[in-house]
């Protein structure tokens, strides 16, 4: 079932401003989606059209065989995990777990609220106030908030990104355990191409509202179709070719000390177990690091180089 | 288009108009038709006869300096006594400079009819001063209904305001200006023109504001302890409106009392900009 | 500044700003016939005196009704428009701002002598009504402020969240917004009664037969009567003023939103 969730020419506007022109997207059941851009490129716009907090001026949006493209937000069956978590700061975390199973008038709110907070390990904070809680446990309240209510599809606004590298680790692992266990359907948004490819089964990365590329995270990192893409995932080097291609290296993937090619050394910083390189070439700024252990050149030195063609990528187009 | 669950900018404007309507309708209309009223002649028709007719009385003249006067008077006597007011407030710890603060905004919640009418006591014939002055064998001195007693109780009314606007100005000054001026050689006069006066000017500038509009508008204080014989323009305005159904002349007043009230706005942020400007 | 002359200074700045109601609580406890201080003997006999003037009990019940009323009427107009400027992108949401706000700025006295022209006369509607409205206008400014400063310091998500685990728009707000600005509803309340209950340059023209507010009353008394009956009652003003600051001081830290 490839059609989980399905969105079908899904047009979405600002006023007179096209963000998302006729989307066309198909996730699979238990899929951990990643929506992968710049700000602007119309991810968080097509998330909150998912959540239903944004009506679609055209194109029906389908969860489980049932279009809720006109179904308010509370009954698709969607959970939405927000940037700033957007607990409620006049309830308890308890509270807050509890609100949406108050909506609905659940028999077994108790039993939920805790087997929620038992989940994201927070059990014993249940009486705590959102205000005393860390950054990443405010999050993981958000969290329990949205799958007590049993979601079909889990909505996350940037995930990541308020958290310091080590909450990020452990949040990321959270979340996979979470999604192996409940099996809910994941679909996240991010500008940051590390979060993504760590975390998703598959990645999205949209431009200007339509989808640039799609594929697993190893397809994303390694070939990217076109210099867009190649760009996000660190592809500094991209030269067009005459039939309308480009080739791509990485600033690893640059050969430095032997060469057809010279370029003037601009910059140079020690990064550890290798140095990154700035030239200036016939071909523009390069960026090339080299291992550490390899002889230094100094700024202002003329370095012969190379770009290997067996270590580029070739690009669809070089924008 | 797409629209948003939670609307947008037409119930954004629909949950506003009723305030904005209200607004309109009980306090910019009626106001507007006053203001207008002093620019009909006695037969209609535009005419600025009775601004001419206002200004060209010598007591109505009068009265438009002296509450000039007295506004400026008491805004300037405000600035001073609250900056060496602020500057000590602020030097106290956090705990002590809390209860002071509270205890400078505390009349300003309580009846300005109750704290002028102390004045009464304090100042009156049989008050607290003459009968202290007696005990000495001085003559009784007639302090109400002089310009002084309404500028004692105007400066009472007002000052709070000015204090607690420098206090919020002082505590955002970054904290080792004053130091650092001393230790630079700066004299006290020297630190206060130079660091405290540039760096609190806002404050002084909102205080200012506040007391000086406050004291033009004021009723209470001209009236109890000025009475008639020492009329300001609010006082004057009720006077004509009750003893002489002058309305003519109310209007002008109502008209100059704005005009006034702005135009001390427009000056002193002028002030406050081009000071900074010059400093920068 | 050293301690000792801080000290100095702030002791001569409260005997001249708060020294005065000390004064009239003195002159109050006179058992004289005429204000004098110090008071020729000890009583109370002028508090009983204030309760037992009729008109200081009708005016004191209007000003409690208005100080209650008012604020509650500019709160109902102010909450939403408070809580649309901070939520929406209203065109022109400037000038509803100052349109509201400028009953703050042009003199009392010029606002009621303007109603009581342009309101009162032509519609012939109540002057009990018409006071109402005019202190519901001098009110609004300050329920729009110190609610909107609340609004502020909320997040605007927590509503979309609210909206996704079930609640209607309206129930977001009762549910999610409400419960989080009640603080400063509360202050904007307390706020706009101090401020009715004192007012009085609006009061001034509008009132008639029957119908005078306390402070309008006051002054009326003061200028034909000398004894300590008004100290008696500004001393209950005051100390009432006083207590209602001071809880909501306590309980809500007023001053965040003055």
């Amino acid at each position: 079932m490839s059609d989980y969730v399905s969105l079908q020419g899904l047009t979405l506007t600002y006023g007179d401003t096209v963000a998302v022109p006729a989307l066309d997207l198909e996730i699979a059941k238990g899929e951990l989606i990643c929506l992968l851009g710049p700000s602007g490129c119309g991810k968080t716009t097509t998330m909150r059209a998912i959540a239903g907090l944004l009506n679609p001026s055209s194109g029906t949006i389908t969860i489980d065989g049932r279009d809720v493209t006109r179904v308010p937000p509370s009954r698709r069956e969607v959970g939405l995990v927000f940037q700033s978590y957007a607990l409620f700061p006049h309830l308890s975390v308890y509270e807050n777990v509890a609100f949406g199973l108050r909506m609905k008038k659940s028999p077994d709110v108790d039993a939920r609220v805790r087997e929620g907070l038992a989940t994201v390990g927070l059990s014993d904070f249940a009486s705590r106030m959102p205000a005393e809680l860390s950054g990443g446990q405010q999050q993981r309240v958000a969290l329990a908030r949205s799958l007590v209510m049993q979601p079909k599809v889990l909505l996350l606004d940037e995930p990541l990104s308020n958290l310091d590298a080590r909450l990020r680790l452990e949040m990321r692992m959270e979340l996979q355990r979470v999604q192996r266990e409940t099996g809910v359907t994941m679909i996240f948004v991010t500008h940051d191409q590390a979060e993504a490819l760590s975390l998703a089964d598959r990645i999205i990365v949209m431009r200007g509202g339509r989808i640039e590329q799609q594929g697993s995270p190893e397809e994303i990192y390694n070939r990217p179709a076109t210099g867009f893409v190649a760009d996000f995932v660190g592809f500094e080097t991209i030269l067009p070719q005459e039939d309308g291609t480009a080739l791509a290296w990485r600033p690893s993937a640059v050969e430095l000390g032997s060469g057809p090619y010279e370029g003037r050394v601009q910059g140079v910083s020690f990064a550890g177990e290798r140095r990154d390189y700035v030239l200036d070439t016939q071909f523009g700024q390069i960026k090339a690091d080299v291992a550490a252990e390899r002889p230094a050149h100094g700024i202002g030195e003329t370095v012969a180089f190379d770009l290997p063609r067996e270590r580029a990528v070739t690009l669809e187009r070089a924008k | 288009m797409s629209s948003s669950v939670f609307g947008n900018r037409t119930t954004g404007l629909s949950l506003t108009l009723p305030a904005a309507l209200f607004a309109a309708a009980l306090f910019l209309v009626p106001v507007a038709i006053l203001l207008s009223e002093a620019f009909v002649g006695p037969e209609g028709g535009f005419s600025l006869s009775a601004y001419s007719d206002f200004f060209a009385d010598p007591r109505y003249r009068a009265v438009f300096w002296r509450t000039l006067k007295l506004g400026v008077l008491v805004t300037l006597t405000a600035a001073i006594i609250g900056y060496v007011a602020a500057f000590a407030i602020v030097s106290l710890p956090p705990k002590s400079r809390g209860r002071i603060f509270g205890l400078v905004i505390l009349p300003l919640m309580i009846s300005p009819v109750a704290r002028t009418y102390a004045w009464l006591v304090i100042l009156g014939r049989t008050g607290i001063v003459n009968e202290t002055l007696g005990l000495f064998g001085i003559e009784p001195i007639r302090f109400l209904f002089t310009e002084t007693a309404v500028f004692i109780g105007l400066l009472q009314l007002f000052m709070p305001l000015m204090i607690v606007s420098l206090i919020s100005a002082m505590e955002n000054m970054p904290s080792d200006a004053v130091p650092a001026a001393r230790l630079l050689g700066a004299s006290w006069v020297q630190v206060f023109l130079r660091v405290i006066l540039p760096l609190t000017r806002e404050g002084l500038v909102i205080g200012g504001t506040l007391v000086f509009t406050g004291s033009l508008t004021a009723y209470i204080t001209p009236a109890i302890l000025g009475g008639s014989k020492v009329l300001m323009l609010e006082t004057l305005l009720y006077q004509r409106v009750t003893v002489a159904r002058d309305f003519a002349s109310a209007s002008v007043i109502a008209l100059i009392l704005i005009l006034m009230c702005f135009g001390a706005n427009l000056v002193l942020r002028r002030l406050a900009t081009v000071k900074r400007r010059t400093a920068a | 500044m050293n301690r000792i002359a801080a000290w100095t200074v702030i002791s001569l700045l409260l005997v001249f700003l708060i020294g005065p109601f000390i004064i009239i609580l003195g002159a109050a406890l006179s058992a004289g016939p005429v204000m004098a201080f110090p008071p020729d003997g000890l009583s109370l006999q002028w508090f009983e005196k204030v309760f037992s003037i009729d008109s200081f009990r009708s005016s004191f019940a209007i000003s409690i009704w208005l100080g209650l009323c008012s604020p509650l009427a500019a709160l109902i107009l102010g909450v939403p428009a408070s809580y649309a400027m901070a939520r929406y992108d209203v065109r022109g949401a400037e000038l509803v701002r100052l349109l509201v706000s400028a009953p703050i700025i042009v003199p009392g006295i010029i606002v009621g002598l303007a109603l009581l022209r342009y309101l009162v006369i032509p519609t012939g509607i109540g002057i009990g009504l018409a006071l109402f409205l005019a202190h519901t206008a001098l009110v609004l400014p300050y329920a729009v402020r110190v609610v909107s400063a609340s609004m502020d310091n909320l997040r605007a998500d927590i509503e979309e969240a609210a909206v996704m685990l079930g609640c209607s728009r309206l129930g977001a707000f009762l549910r999610v917004v409400l419960p989080n600005i009640r603080g400063g509803i509360l202050a904007a309340f307390i706020l706009g009664f101090v401020t009715s209950f004192n007012e009085v340059p609006v009061a001034l023209f509008l009132s008639g037969p029957g119908i005078t507010t306390l402070p309008i009353d006051m002054i009326g008394y003061m200028e034909i009567t000398y004894d300590p009956s008004v100290a008696a009652l500004a001393a209950l003003l005051a100390a009432l003023s006083i207590a209602i600051v001071f809880a909501a001081e306590r309980f809500l830290g007023l001053s965040r939103y003055v």
